[in-house]
């Protein structure tokens, strides 16, 4: 890796300086899979060892071999055998949990002495060995931090990633589930992030771009309602309140101090507009802001305050009768005549959602046969696995017979590996047969079909959609989430596999994309969209190093030239081709600028004081090796 | 297609734990659950497993985990309702706004409510078919009906009402209850037949949604904000748009494209951005502007009525 990164060093030196560079980032996937691999396997290895001898010691002959039913619920030692089963599956998780932490702290510390994680823009367009190391970085926590935030205990993430060092956050604050919010931040205390709250250290700005990396500082008593993304280098201060979607760009300054902010890039709200927004009272804003004070009367005399709230809040909060009333006349309204409605009134100028759930319990049949046919890999795969130990009763002594099945033990980890990948894989061969078949029946294809049941282009549209989702969403939840291009190009994606977009909701039919592409972390890539009655299939376009910021909504029919970038929380509209090397921003997306991130100076960074609503610009060293910095433009050079 | 790894979908149980004693009953849950699952093995390995060559014991493995899983479901389901029921009782939820402190009372109830919820919400959610969903929403007295797709975005669990054929874009939230500063907010939402939310659009609590509305893409809605029928909303607050007629028969040719992308530009203009002053003016500044503005308009206001008298005294 490093000899490689050299080489290239010296051929770029010939370069005169006038000229850009361009060169792809390439992952080192070695050093990956290594990091991966040595992870899962300690953190199975004890786990899995207590699992086994509890099952084979105490359970199997206490529990499984006991013949009858009645002895089972009678015999003290069976009882125990069974109760304590659940509870030992529980410590066992936690174990596993807990390497889980170590092991990801031992690699973060090692990486940490060879290339500090620092404060500063990392060019994207050019190789180096800072750019490598916060990418292994970015790598190595994601394992950690899916198995804690989405496991059976959210509440040890915080833990987590204080143990590992990536960032730093503070007691009794929540951090809700999201697509990123995992390194180098400081929380204070008591903040809430909500669901969907990104806190980004780290952004990206285009294919040959560059890398924003700030420490990011959140206040103390800080919330954050839903889906509010937040740009690297911001300073939250204390006590500042954000609506939902209220978003950010790089480097805000938010002063709090009571204060309510809103709206995309967010601004700060006074009490007229938060109150209409909130539907709260005055005098629920001053509990807010002094809420010792509130307390504090509370306790002087409890029994009447409470009740008089009680009693406002049932005054405000009745079911409106507005919308009672309206149905009734909607029902006496005659049919519209559908040749007098305009053009511009049936132009699908807006974005919706594509998302179906809903399915014929007769097409969910075809999943027993599939899941069936791939456990059966599995089952024949673990019964030759574990030949050995199944006639554990038989053998003479507990410690011999553990000594005998060592090596059982010792590749346990390895056996769940490939159990869940060919697992996977099998699913996936199954639904693929299936899918060649269904296609042969009737064929997939681009328009405007009537989203009811009986069309048979929404029928096969729902039942293609059902059925890729499986294997889809079996690859997504294993421990390598990346491998997921593979069923994608299975399914009909047409795609490069140097592209991403495992963090995405994707389509899988009418989807092309080209090399290199990145799409952010939640973003949503739809080529079909219901409106109304009706079923809209167009297929969606992404040339060569095109980027997709995160929670961004791509609706059917964008064409993005190559190079361009849409922002974060932007959405496209429908058939709208977007224009190469462009940078796009907004709902729906507007050109902001041409796309020249590797030709500006990259050491100046724009403060954005969002309560004075000001600008100020700063200078910051780039982090990037000393022998490369001379590819850069900064200050210096003009 | 499928809701990838690092995206939180799912029924909203926020993971805020005011007390740590609180997830007695959360281990509790998951412990009484899962005893059922072993009486469930012990049965199949009495009726399957022969020592000398299992492999009716192997073949069927595969068919066995799904019921297990079921079971682990249901039973979740049962001691978390069991529970609920209890809590409830010792405290009835109700709508609100409340401190979010330990010391308030609803609060605390609020977050031992999601705590118990939370196992069952889990293991659901985890089934990668969404009729379990559904059916733990029924369990926990949301109204819905399988018709609904909820299941890739992001959906609270209590005081919320669906109507028929709701469609929950990819990544939308749903909510009844936010925390906002040191305040929660519950309020219940109703939403509608028909009822389509975009992909990414956050519906806060106590919105009301009519009848075959629309909610587009990355819109908020406020609290208590009411969507007429029939309407599509577009906006940061969220706006009317335009009516929706797609849901008229034989429009199948007629559907179009967006010709002028400027004017439509403009016209999300108008919804989503608002005046802006361009220097930067303090708050007392642009009150003053703004009065001058009403002063003047009064001014003309009187004044065309003046014109107007004189005009009636020069005809009679």
């Amino acid at each position: 890796m490093l000899e490689g990164s050299l080489e290239n060093g010296s051929k770029v030196e010939e370069i005169p300086k006038e000229v850009v560079l361009k060169e792809e980032m390439n992952l080192q996937f070695g050093w990956y899979i290594l990091i991966f691999i040595v992870n899962y396997y300690l953190s199975w290895l004890l786990a899995g060892f207590i699992f086994f001898s509890y099952f084979l010691i105490e359970f199997m002959p206490n529990f499984l071999q006991v013949t009858s039913f009645i002895t089972l619920f009678t015999e003290l030692k069976s009882i125990l055998a069974l109760l304590l089963m659940p509870l030992v599956i529980i410590a066992c998780y936690v174990i596993r949990l807990i390497f889980v932490a170590i092991t990801t702290r031992i690699f973060w510390r090692i990486t940490e002495r060879i290339s500090p994680s620092k404060d500063g823009v990392i060019p994207r367009n050019i190789k180096s060995k800072a750019a490598d190391y916060y990418h292994l970085r970015s790598f190595m926590l994601k394992y950690g931090k899916n198995l804690f935030i989405k496991g059976m205990f959210p509440w040890l993430s915080n833990w987590f990633f204080n143990f590992v060092g990536s960032s730093k956050i503070g007691k009794g604050t929540t951090l809700e589930e999201s697509v990123a919010s995992d390194k180098h931040l400081t929380v204070g205390k008591n903040t809430y992030m909500g669901v969907n709250a990104t806190l980004a250290s780290h952004l990206v700005q285009a294919i040959f771009g560059n890398i924003q990396y700030f420490r990011m500082q959140v206040g103390d008593n800080v919330t954050m309602a839903a889906m509010n993304q937040i740009g690297p280098g911001s300073e939250i201060m204390d006590g500042s309140y954000l609506l939902p979607l209220a978003s950010t760009n790089r480097h805000s300054v938010l002063k709090g101090g009571h204060n309510y902010y809103f709206g995309i890039p967010l601004r700060k709200i006074f009490t007229k507009k938060t109150m209409n927004y909130l539907g709260i009272t005055e005098e629920d804003l001053e509990k807010n802001e002094n809420m010792e004070a509130y307390l504090e009367k509370i306790k002087a005399n409890p029994s009447k305050k409470v009740k008089k709230v009680k009693k406002d809040q049932k005054k405000k909060i009745e079911p409106s009768k507005i919308i009672t009333t309206e149905v009734v006349k909607e029902q006496q309204k005659d049919k519209i005549d559908v040749e007098r409605l305009t053009k511009e009134d049936l132009a699908i100028d807006f974005t919706t959602s594509s998302a179906i759930s809903r399915i014929n319990i007769k097409f969910l049949m075809v999943y027993i046969p599939i899941l069936w046919l791939a456990g059966l890999i599995i089952s024949i795969f673990w019964y030759e696995y574990t030949k050995g130990v199944w006639d554990f009763s038989n053998q003479t002594s507990l410690i011999n017979s553990i000594f005998n099945n060592i090596s059982t033990i010792i590749f346990l980890p390895i056996a769940i590996f490939i159990m869940i990948y060919l697992f996977i894989l099998g699913v996936l061969f199954f639904s693929k047969l299936l899918l060649i078949f269904i296609n042969m029946i009737h064929l997939p294809k681009e328009g405007i079909f009537l989203a009811e049941v009986g069309n048979p282009d929404y029928d096969f549209w729902m039942f293609r959609t059902e059925l890729k989702k499986i294997a889809l969403w079996l690859l997504r939840n294993s421990p390598i989430p990346w491998a997921d291009v593979v069923a994608l190009k299975w399914f009909g994606v047409n795609m490069d596999s140097s592209s991403h977009l495992y963090d995405a909701w994707c389509d899988v039919d009418f989807v092309s994309i080209g090399r290199k592409v990145l799409i952010g972390q939640g973003s949503t890539i739809m080529s079909s969209m219901v409106i109304g009655k009706y079923l809209i299939i167009k297929r969606v376009i992404f040339d060569d190093y095109v980027m997709v910021g995160g929670h961004t909504t791509i609706a059917p029919g964008t064409i993005m030239g190559h190079d361009s970038v849409i922002g974060a929380i932007s959405s496209t509209t429908y058939n709208r081709i977007l224009d190469p090397n462009y940078i796009y921003f907004g709902i729906p997306a507007i050109p902001l600028k041409e796309n020249k991130y590797a030709e500006e100076r990259r050491d100046v960074v724009i403060k954005r004081l969002v309560d004075e609503s000001k600008k100020m610009e700063e200078t910051h060293e780039v982090n990037i090796d000393d022998n490369k910095k001379k590819f850069i433009k900064t200050g210096d050079d003009e | 297609m499928s809701i990838p790894n690092s995206m939180r979908v799912g029924p909203f149980l926020p993971t805020v734990l005011v007390k740590k004693k609180y997830l007695i009953f959360y281990i509790l849950i998951i412990w009484l659950s899962a005893i059922p699952l072993f009486i469930e093995f012990w049965i199949y390995y009495r009726f399957v497993w022969t020592p000398i060559r299992p492999t009716f014991f192997f073949i069927y493995l595969p068919l066995l985990l799904l019921p297990m899983y079921l079971t682990l479901a249901f039973f979740g389901m049962f001691w978390a309702k069991f529970f609920i029921i209890f809590v409830n009782w010792l405290h009835k939820p109700c709508e609100g706004v409340f401190l979010r402190h330990p010391s308030d009372k609803d609060y605390r109830y609020w977050s031992l409510r999601n705590t118990i919820k939370r196992w069952p919400f889990w293991v659901c959610h985890r089934f990668p078919f969404p009729f379990l969903d559904n059916v733990c929403f029924k369990v926990f007295n949301v109204k819905t009906k399988f018709s609904n797709s909820l299941f890739e975005g992001w959906v609270d669990t209590e005081f919320i009402s669906f109507g028929n054929n709701v469609v929950c874009g990819q990544g939308a939230i749903i909510q009844s209850s936010v925390i906002i500063g040191n305040l929660l907010i519950i309020r219940k939402t109703i939403i509608k037949d028909d009822v389509r939310i975009g992909s990414h659009a956050i519906v806060m609590p106590g919105t009301h949604i009519g009848n075959r509305s629309v909610l587009a893409a990355n819109s908020v809605t406020t609290v208590g904000q009411v969507l007429k029928d029939d309407w599509i909303y577009v906006g940061i607050p969220c706006k009317e748009f335009k009516q929706n007629w797609f849901f008229e028969d034989g429009l199948e040719d007629k559907l179009g494209v967006v010709e002028d992308v400027d004017a439509l530009l403009g016209k999300y203009a108008k919804i989503i951005t608002k005046v802006r002053w361009t220097e930067n003016l303090t708050l007392k500044e642009r009150k003053s502007i703004k009065r001058q503005l009403k002063e003047e308009e009064e001014r003309r206001w009187e004044r065309s009525k003046k014109m107007d008298n004189e005009k009636r005294e020069d005809i009679f």
